[in-house]
């Protein structure tokens, strides 16, 4: 009797506890910041951005706490670094607890669209408008990592919302051997596949190329859709919301063989996990002739300490080249980094200080001092600027490849899709699936989540 | 100077003075344990039984817990969709192949090395010391080291096997391997959990029906055979019961070895849970799929119990 009780006072509370939901109407769009910069605190303050633990993250903070706190001394910057793989989960959990230990989200430019139709991000459009020269900037750079929904063009719509502001832009490199392929890299993609083969076949135990192609983040799905790019296929008509045809068109299967039938069959074995520290690991230490990775990823690389190739930075120059990748049917490249977007359930004055923050980054001086520290700015006077293309030399691989970058699907179901992509791609890769049913199974796949998203229950599988 | 001793009607002796008039002199011995008891059955009950029911609460229901709103009922629709998905039959049949897999080797291995430590006199506390040092590491930190050592370019096992002019093995990038990574490196961690508990089994049972059994020249497999395992196969079985629920919700070493690849090969269901759960925030959906698990483990578990009292009772 008293246990039915007990249960009936615990089904009750649940129930009571399930109606107390809120409404949708709160959760329909992003909460807007303030169009001007309110009074600042003086009191000690602690601005916190969240990313993913790789160089960059380091050196923002220690950018932002040397440059920011001649302005303000107040503020101290603390960057709180997750593994990659955790990247996505670890912001989108606080948000759905709606209370976040972060005052600043680096969300990838496909997480944008999730954050906003959450919620979860102030909308900063009033802000820029009276506080950022806009026209400062390239204005795919500024759309990819700020703007939703996002420009059918992928060029910036002046009418649309902007809920972040640039902090690190990124492209692939290829990275080559010189002393083993020569001073000059192949600029199509069908001669680098031959050039990375003889490479191989003249060097025991080099592999001719390395490459992302790991089962977590979207390590395989960006080495698809760069290869898809290449050889002129789409991922998707964001008109019609289309993947199924689209994807998995002739272009799309025949970049999906030169990946796994002539790219995959040069690399090393067993690299079917390999991401980011992987495929440096492997040009760091002389094992590939050809390979593929981040330029925000790449400054390690001329580090002697990590490195077999030479005992100084010179030394490894000598044998290591940076180029923009090889083009084919068409020359795009995959659009990376991440802008810098305020959570919104920090604190006011955080977000304050957060808008002050961003302010203060994107002025032309302070990208500048971000480009000389080793941070890849999106201005284009930053960007031409001798300060960023000296500071390394993937820099000029950068300003030369903004004019050629595509993203990928900013839509709110990104985590989802990006998901399939990987997975079916790594599976395809490690031979646990043909090429074929690969991208066939990503296309319908996608296509399910895409379709099912405005439909109730029973999904998400 | 000690308080005076009191005798009770009962004869019973009480230290002190009688309590003094008031609310006190009203609690009963059944007040006393509910008063006790009650902050611990609180708390377990917001902490355990509270999420339990909420998530079934959702799991009839469309809530996404990153959306935020209302939760729409769709009543088994969550269940149905679950139930009928290829997916999940398939990560439901990766995971059926681990946890037979990995119980079994667990199991022989466990009662083979704990049936060798049982015949020593010397030593014996350390050897067994030595083989739980696996057990008492983070699973974390099993799925890095296991990691590296398993890296088909630069892991320590491939460099063996290179050594002994053998070939390179793909251990986390192929789908047979990857599998049978995870249970290898699984049986390495959980091995002792099964060894510790059936030496506990073998050190109870008793000498005499040694001693009598080599009286009548018993043969050592006869001995084995007709003591040591009928007496210990009981024990056994709890530790396999154990050691099965914790396999079938397997994710940390999934997590960190193979991020359930190659594609999906080494996906486990409660892998899955976690996609469904945090990429997509299906968090309705989810849930039902959490409360499917736990049903499974509860029924199966009931069949097997039966099973071990008939044993027990036989």
């Amino acid at each position: 009797m008293q246990l039915a009780t007990v249960a009936m006072l615990l089904v009750a509370t649940t129930v009571a506890a399930c109606g107390d939901g809120g409404d949708d109407d709160a959760t329909a769009s992003a909460p807007k910041a303030p169009a001007t910069i309110p009074e600042l605190t003086t009191d000690p303050l602690t601005l916190s951005f969240i990313w993913f633990d790789w160089p960059p993250a380091q050196a923002l903070e220690a950018f932002a706490n040397a440059e920011y706190k001649k302005e303000r001394p107040n503020a101290t910057i603390k960057v709180n670094t997750v593994p990659n793989a955790n990247w996505h989960d670890a912001m989108f959990t606080q948000f759905a607890a709606r209370k976040t230990d972060f005052d600043i989200a680096i969300l990838d430019s496909q997480h944008i669209g999730e954050a906003v139709t959450n919620g979860n991000i102030l909308d900063i459009t009033d802000f820029v408008k009276n506080n950022i020269d806009v026209e400062a900037y390239n204005p795919y750079l500024l759309a990819a990592y700020g703007q939703f929904p996002q420009a059918e063009t992928g060029q910036r719509d002046e009418n649309a919302s902007l809920y972040g502001l640039p902090l690190l832009g990124d492209t692939w490199t290829m990275i080559y051997r010189k002393d083993l392929i020569g001073d000059q890299p192949p600029q199509t993609w069908d001669e680098m596949i031959s050039v990375a083969e003889k490479c191989q076949a003249d060097n025991p135990g080099v592999s001719g190329l390395a490459f992302h192609q790991a089962n977590g983040s979207d390590a395989a799905a960006v080495t698809y859709n760069t290869v898809n790019g290449v050889y002129g296929g789409n991922l998707w008509d964001p008109k019609t919301r289309k993947i199924d045809g689209i994807l998995n068109d002739a272009a799309g299967h025949e970049a999906m063989d030169v990946l796994v039938n002539k790219m995959k069959p040069l690399t090393a074995r067993g690299s079917g996990n390999w991401f980011i520290d992987e495929v440096n690991a492997a040009v760091a230490q002389g094992k590939a002739c050809i390979a593929f990775n981040w330029i925000a990823a790449s400054g390690g690389l001329l580090d002697p300490k990590e490195s077999t190739l030479g005992s100084t930075r010179e030394q490894i120059l000598d044998k290591l080249g940076f180029a923009t990748l090889p083009s084919q049917k068409t020359n795009l490249v995959p659009l990376g980094g991440m802008g810098m977007h305020v959570s919104a359930y920090s604190a006011e004055a955080n977000q304050v200080e957060a808008l002050n923050f961003m302010k203060w980054f994107q002025r032309a001086d302070i990208q500048k001092k971000w480009a000389a520290a080793g941070g890849v700015p999106s201005r284009t006077d930053a960007l031409a600027s001798p300060e960023f293309l000296n500071a390394g030399p993937f820099n000029q691989v950068y300003a030369d490849s903004v004019p050629r970058m595509r993203d990928m699907w900013n839509v709110p179901e990104y985590a989802r899709l990006v998901d399939i992509e990987n997975t079916n791609v790594n599976a395809a890769l490690n031979g646990a699936k043909s090429p074929k049913a690969a991208l066939d199974d990503i296309a319908k796949e996608q296509q399910s989540v895409l379709d099912s998203s405005s439909r109730r229950g029973g999904g998400g599988l | 100077m000690s308080d005076p001793v009191l005798t009770t009607d009962a004869g019973q002796v009480a230290a002190g003075p009688p309590p003094a008039p008031g609310r006190f002199r009203r609690l009963s011995d059944r007040g006393l344990a509910v008063a006790f008891i009650s902050p611990a059955l609180l708390l377990l009950l917001a902490m355990s039984v509270f999420p339990l029911l909420w998530a079934l609460y959702l799991s009839f229901t469309d809530y996404s817990a990153t959306r935020g709103g209302r939760a729409y009922f769709v009543g088994f629709g969550n269940y149905t969709a679950i139930l009928t998905s290829a997916q999940v039959h398939q990560r439901a049949l990766t995971t059926l192949i681990y946890v037979v897999g990995a119980v079994t080797l667990q199991t022989v291995l466990g009662f083979t090395i704990a049936y060798l430590i049982s015949r020593r006199t010397h030593g014996r506390g350390l050897l067994t010391t030595l083989f739980l040092v696996p057990m008492m590491l983070s699973p974390v930190v099993v799925g890095l080291f296991w990691r590296f050592m398993l890296d088909a370019q630069f892991g320590v096992i491939n460099s063996m096997l290179g050594s002994l002019g053998l070939g390179q093995v793909e251990w986390l990038t192929r789908q047979r391997t990857a599998l049978i990574s995870l249970i290898v490196v699984d049986t390495w961690q959980w091995t002792p959990f099964i060894m510790l508990i059936a030496l506990a089994g073998l050190t109870a049972v008793p000498k005499y029906l040694y001693e009598a059994a080599s009286i009548d020249r018993a043969s050592e497999w006869f001995r084995f055979r007709t003591i040591t395992l009928p007496l210990v196969w009981p024990l056994l079985l709890i530790a396999v019961l154990f050691r099965a629920i914790e396999a079938f919700r397997l994710f940390d070493l999934v997590y960190i070895l193979t991020n359930g690849g190659p594609g999906v090969s080494t996906e486990t269901l409660s892998f899955h849970v976690y996609k469904v759960a945090f990429l997509g925030f299906n968090t309705g959906t989810a849930s039902a799929y959490g409360i499917l698990m736990v049903l499974v483990v509860i029924v199966l578990s009931q069949i097997y119990l039966r099973y071990l009292n008939r044993l027990k009772e036989g």
